[in-house]
């Protein structure tokens, strides 16, 4: 799945999920949690708390 | 260096700002031992009508080169952190000029800055520079992360 796909299912901007990836934004909890249901996991799967 | 539709709206805005009211401030304040009394309404309006134009046109060429012009939560988050730095650096402005005002020390050096003239446009400068402050503030976290 691309970031411009993600980023149009989830409701964001590609610039955010970037930002997401490269670990310079936490995403606000409905975000999360909509990015671990697009790929099926749970969401410790896709985050962790540092 | 790859900007994002946001950035490169900032950008535009920070260059508009800078280019006509450093212009305009740079000719108020080199002009002000000439005369004491502050600019005309309709001065002061046609300056902010050629920013809004000037901003316009930029943001309309940007908006049509950027298919996406949507806006998420991080971007509303970046702009709430921008608008409580400029409100920091307003405030900040305004109590320098009360103070001087309060304790009657008004630019002793610069007797032309007690002027309503120097007042108005050092009033103005401290606006203009919380504007910076807000799309600096805005560039840096987009450029950054937090």
């Amino acid at each position: 799945m691309s970031q411009q796909t993600l980023a149009e299912k989830v409701g964001v901007t590609r610039q955010t999920i970037i930002a997401i990836e490269k670990d310079k934004y936490s995403p606000s909890l409905e975000v999360a949690f909509k990015i671990s249901n697009e790929f099926d996991v749970a969401l410790e799967t896709v985050f962790n708390y540092k | 260096m790859d900007f994002s539709y946001k950035e490169k709206g900032l950008i535009a805005s920070l260059g508009v700002t800078l280019l006509i009211f450093g212009w305009y401030l740079y000719g108020a304040f080199s002009k002000l031992s000439l005369n004491p009394e502050p600019p005309g309404f309709v001065e002061i309006i046609i300056l902010i009508v050629w920013v809004a134009v000037l901003e316009s046109i930029i943001q309309g060429f940007i908006a049509l080169k950027n298919k996406s012009q949507l806006e998420d939560e991080r971007d509303k988050l970046i702009e709430k952190i921008s608008y409580r730095y400029g409100y920091w650096f307003l405030s900040a402005g305004i109590w320098f000029l009360m103070v001087q005002i309060l304790f009657d020390t008004r630019f002793d050096h610069l007797p032309v800055l007690t002027t309503p003239n120097g007042m108005f446009h050092l009033l103005l400068l401290f606006f203009v520079l919380a504007e910076v402050t807000n799309f600096v503030v805005q560039l840096y976290y987009y450029r950054k992360g937090f």
